[in-house]
């Protein structure tokens, strides 16, 4: 074992390199790109015996992944925001097939308007293509979760690709220290890809990703995805207590912070997670009993898990780095599927979002988040998710709207300017209703 | 005019083994289907099947297969890639003891001219440029057909399909000289009609590394409107009008494989098919058969200015 | 509400013959459903469609299980187990055949419903030269047979559908007559409203190895266990005299459905020969000629 000072794709890299891949195709995206050039120079550097190689986009990135696994390669790639979007029908493909790798995903913030900054929309946009997947908040999580990734990959009680993600900038061309352990401890933990059911040979062909035209059979093999990514959650807790054993590391699938006697508890998932820790560790300094979950696996959703921890607290507040246009923050929705048939669920239940884009979180907000939690009393109706912006970057982007405007038009009136456009179109409805009554 | 044949002379020299068998759903009287099953026994039965989204993908059928070889179904877009992500796997699994050499197989992208010509250029393209070692065949039946026959780039002047009712305004696109303008070491048009110069084709290509294609022209009663029967007529009339060239580039050096002595009037192709219909009744569209006609005159009579025309 | 089934095979016209029944019921005045199925099946191939007929509104979707009428284009489907002809027949009040005599198929296949015929491919043959669009004639055979379609419904259904269609004002005169023929001729079924039976047990489906798990088939060549046979309306049937070995036919057989004997003679196989007749064209000596299939034709 060596500690280094690793970037989270440097760290990316590690886990690929000490998973002895034999296979990694490539194409470059910000801010993934460290990932492969890495992989590229030890390649070229013939410290790498697998195969890398670029690619015309990630759609056929992904693609050739996936057929690589399907013919027995252990193969790893990496990608980021439209990358992930533009390769999406192949995983759907690949996870369809039932091969295993292992995909990196740093977080980056979707077009239009195209940013630089990370969220977790472009990950999640993925929720459903039948990857497991699990976020890291550290550089050491990102290298740990890849070899775990493919141990949960390659066990036939699973048998589908994993998808871990880190955060763009946070995490990816943040440097910390990272144990890389020991080439020898990697092989226990994780023995070579025994692919006797997969792989195309001569001696044994067949046919893979078969059409299947009848619902029946169908839905039995969409099912099977499903309860391949359930039986993950054991896999994942099996694979915890050997690597805990081997590198005295130990991940569940939520990471529960101070929550021992918390009345109030923040939800949140990768690096701003830490961010979160030390606001739990200030409020607990001022005596309030707050603490936090970090969701870790995302899929398989740690639904039996969430609803245990957070059965009987106070309040809860979920904070999204992500937003789905019309419902409001995923996890929320999530963790309240979750928590519906818990009898004694936390009466109080807050949507916040945050981050868009790598839009920081400051204490402020975090002190908000509580102040609005506190206030919240049993029975009160859900509100709305609520974005959260301090005052002063709300002044800052109202600066950049002006300046995109004409000065001629600078102080007209815009025709649907209003505080709550919603609120506006109720009031219109109750006072229609109350007309015909 | 023939090429000399170093392999096949007579349809008696083609393999007598089948790694097609029967029993798949595909149309009566498919061309693009004994295209495959005579590349097949030419390419012999190491082989894996990479396609994409189109006609052909209806031959494996949960829980059938007609292949004796192996097959792995990808996308519409993406087959070169996923024929990429084999080869390459079994390459490095080889190269690292995990896999037998005996258990090496030839990689064969399968894919329509939808894909081929339209969503797929882009990995094509890059696995072209990549050097990938694999065949690609084509069954370009100027359409997208497993949807109903819609335009594709491949649909020629004049051709009706589903979403060109009036017959088809663009000049197809040129997938032979796309693939050359990469200098792949080898690219052909093959058609069911002329068995034997598609064996020679494939054993000629065999010693070959890197990209290789074989566009063969599908023919297609279901959408092309005409008896199965005549599936082999209308290949023979496609060559023989010089519709469809039989010919093959070397590292990008082009030799015609077969040139007919004396054309027939493109007109003898066009008439019999049901997409083509319109340019006769209930008038004849003069002008267009006159294009049409004109545009096979223009491809070929540079070919036959050549000194010595491709001997 | 009467719900109907159709089955014949890619290119009689079964979707046409949907499609025109469900127009005639919705000129007369009905609620009503007109839908195929699509599958990866080509022309020759079974194809199934479906409609239903009501006075009130529709609360069904999709394929019948269980028919009302069950119309049948093509006899020899009742051949192939995977078409389905008769699956639900306990429903049934009744079944069209296209025969001209209906006893030796009810018999040979234990058909249940009260079975009515008419050779309808005779008569389009008849009219129209070619028996493969028999649209019109199953159409109307169905219509009849519901009891509730007047002829001017099923005349104006007829021209309305056969307007979709690329054919000349001839044929579609002549599907009209074809159609009126065949409605004349029938008498309307008496329908009967059988209990359908709801109490199917549920299955819990288990995780499976990944063997099981995905699409994969690991039974290499094993589409050879269809049978595309039935496919066919005419046989290829190989003259061994006036054969000469030349294997033109073998190689051009899209589907590898033919095979060579030690001196090279050239076999069909008949279990999936699909009929498509190239070998017959491409035979230097006609040696390979065209027979006719089955009855229906």
């Amino acid at each position: 074992m060596s500690r280094q000072l690793l970037t989270g794709n440097a760290a990316a890299a590690w886990g690929a390199r000490l998973a002895d891949v034999d296979y990694i195709p490539a194409f470059p995206i910000t801010p993934q790109t460290e990932i492969i050039e890495t992989l590229a120079a030890w390649s070229q550097a013939g410290e790498l015996p697998g195969r890398f190689v670029t690619f015309d986009g990630e759609h056929s990135m992904l693609t050739a992944a996936g057929a690589a696994a399907a013919a027995g390669a252990r193969t790893f790639t990496a990608t980021s925001s439209q990358g992930l979007l533009f390769g999406m029908e192949s995983l759907y493909t690949i996870s369809g097939w039932r091969v295993p790798l292992v995909l990196v995903n740093v977080s980056r913030g979707l077009s239009a308007p195209i940013t630089l900054g990370p969220d977790h929309n472009d990950v999640l946009a993925a929720r459903d293509a039948g990857f497991v997947q699990i976020h890291a908040e550290t550089c050491q999580e990102v290298l740990d979760s890849i070899l775990m990734g493919y141990r949960i990959a390659e066990d036939r009680r699973v048998s589908v690709p994993v998808l871990v993600n880190l955060d763009g900038f946070y995490l990816s061309f943040t440097r910390e220290p990272v144990d890389v352990p020991d080439e020898a401890a990697v092989r226990e933990f994780l023995p070579p890809f025994d692919f006797e059911h997969l792989g195309f040979r001569a001696s044994r062909p067949i046919a893979q990703g078969v059409a299947v035209l009848e619902g029946a059979t169908y839905s039995h093999f969409r099912y099977q995805m499903h309860r391949a990514i359930q039986n993950a959650a054991a896999v994942h807790a099996e694979a915890t207590v050997e690597f805990s054993r081997l590198f005295g590391r130990s991940y569940a699938a939520i990471e529960q912070y101070r929550v021992e006697d918390a009345d109030t508890v923040l939800v949140m998932a990768g690096s701003f997670a830490a961010k979160g820790k030390a606001a739990v560790d200030q409020w607990r300094a001022d005596g309030r009993r707050v603490g936090l979950l970090r969701l870790r696996v995302v899929r398989p959703f740690p639904a039996a898990e969430l609803a245990a921890a957070l059965s009987g607290r106070r309040a809860v507040g979920v904070i999204d780095q992500n937003l789905s246009p019309g419902v409001g923050g995923i996890f929320c929705q999530e963790l309240a599927a979750a928590l519906y048939s818990v009898p004694d669920r936390p009466p109080v239940l807050r949507s916040f979002v945050t981050g868009l884009g790598g839009k920081d979180i400051s204490q402020s907000e975090f002190d908000h988040v509580l102040s609005v939690l506190d206030a919240a009393q049993s029975g009160d109706p859900v509100t709305d998710t609520e974005l959260l912006m301090t005052a002063a970057e709300w002044q800052q982007v109202q600066g950049r709207l002006a300046s995109a405007r004409r000065p001629v038009e600078d102080n007209a009136p815009l025709p649907t300017d209003s505080d709550d456009v919603r609120a506006a179109v109720r009031a219109e409805f109750e006072d229609a209703r109350g007309g015909v009554s | 005019m023939r090429v000399k044949r170093e392999h096949f002379r007579s349809p008696k020299d083609l393999p007598v083994v089948e790694y097609v068998t029967p029993g798949s759903p595909l149309c009566a009287g498919c061309g693009g289907l004994t295209t495959l099953r005579l590349m097949h026994k030419v390419l012999g039965e190491n082989v894996v099947v990479v396609n994409a989204a189109g006609c052909m993908t209806l031959m494996a059928v949960y829980p059938f297969t007609p292949l004796k070889s192996s097959w792995l179904y990808t996308t519409m877009g993406s087959a070169a890639a996923g024929a990429q992500g084999v080869r390459d796997a079994l390459d490095v699994l080889i190269e690292r003891g995990k896999l037998d050499a005996a258990d090496d197989l030839q990689v064969l992208v399968l894919a329509g001219d939808g894909s081929t010509y339209d969503m797929g250029l882009s990995a094509t393209s890059g696995a072209i440029h990549r050097g990938l070692n694999f065949w690609y065949l084509c069954y370009d039946n100027q359409a997208y057909g497993n949807t109903g026959f819609q335009m594709s780039a491949a649909s020629p002047l004049g051709s009706r399909t589903a979403t060109s009712h009036s017959g088809a305004v663009q000049r197809r696109k040129d997938i032979f000289e796309l693939w050359r303008a990469q200098r792949p070491p080898y690219v052909a048009t093959v058609s069911s009609h002329d068995a034997v110069d598609l064996a020679e084709k494939v054993e000629r290509a065999r010693g070959l590394n890197g990209p290789k294609l074989f566009l063969s022209l599908a023919v297609c009663p279901t959408g092309w409107g005409f008896d199965p029967e005549l599936s082999d007529e209308i290949a023979k009339l496609a060559i023989e009008t010089g519709v469809w060239p039989l010919k093959e580039a070397v590292d990008g050096a082009v030799r015609h494989t077969y040139v007919p002595n004396r054309f027939r009037p493109v007109e003898e192709y066009l008439r019999p098919q049901h997409r083509f219909a319109h340019l006769f009744e209930p008038q004849r569209d003069e002008e267009l058969l006159t294009r049409i006609q004109q545009n096979v005159d223009d491809y070929w009579a540079p070919v036959l200015a050549e000194p010595v025309a491709n001997a | 509400m009467i719900r109907i089934r159709f089955h014949g095979r890619g290119g009689h016209g079964v979707k046409t013959a949907s499609r025109i029944l469900g127009t005639a019921a919705f000129l007369a005045g009905f609620e009503t459903q007109d839908s195929p199925v699509y599958g990866a099946e080509r022309r020759g191939a079974a194809v199934t469609a479906f409609a239903r007929i009501s006075e009130t509104p529709i609360r069904e979707r999709g394929m019948i299980a269980q028919p009302d009428l069950i119309v049948l284009a093509d006899d020899t489907l009742l051949n192939d187990p995977a078409a389905g002809v008769l699956v639900g027949q306990e429903t049934a009040s009744a079944i069209f055949l296209n025969a001209a005599d209906p006893a030796p198929l009810v018999a040979q296949y234990h058909i249940a419903p009260p079975a009515r015929a008419f050779d309808v491919t005779a008569r389009t043959r008849e009219l129209l030269g070619r028996p493969s669009a028999l649209s019109a004639g199953v159409a109307s055979a169905a219509a009849k047979l519901c009891g509730c379609i007047t002829e001017a419904n099923l005349e104006a259904a007829v021209r309305e559908e056969f307007s979709h269609l690329a054919v000349s004002p001839d044929a579609v005169t002549k599907n009209v007559e074809i159609a009126l023929s065949v409605f004349a001729a029938l008498e309307p079924a008496v329908l009967s409203d059988v209990p359908r039976a709801a109490t199917a047990e549920m299955a819990r489906v288990p995780y499976v190895d990944p063997v099981l798990g995905a699409s994969t088939v690991y039974n290499s060549g094993n589409a050879e266990q269809r049978h595309t046979g039935a496919w066919r309306v005419e046989r290829p049937v190989i003259d061994a005299g006036l054969c000469t070995r030349c294997g033109l036919c073998f190689v051009e057989c899209p589907d590898g459905a033919m095979s060579l004997d030690a001196t090279g003679l050239p076999l069909v196989d008949y279990d999936h020969c699909k009929g498509c007749m190239i070998c017959s064209h491409v035979c230097p000596v006609d040696a390979i000629t065209h027979q006719p299939e089955t009855a229906a034709w």
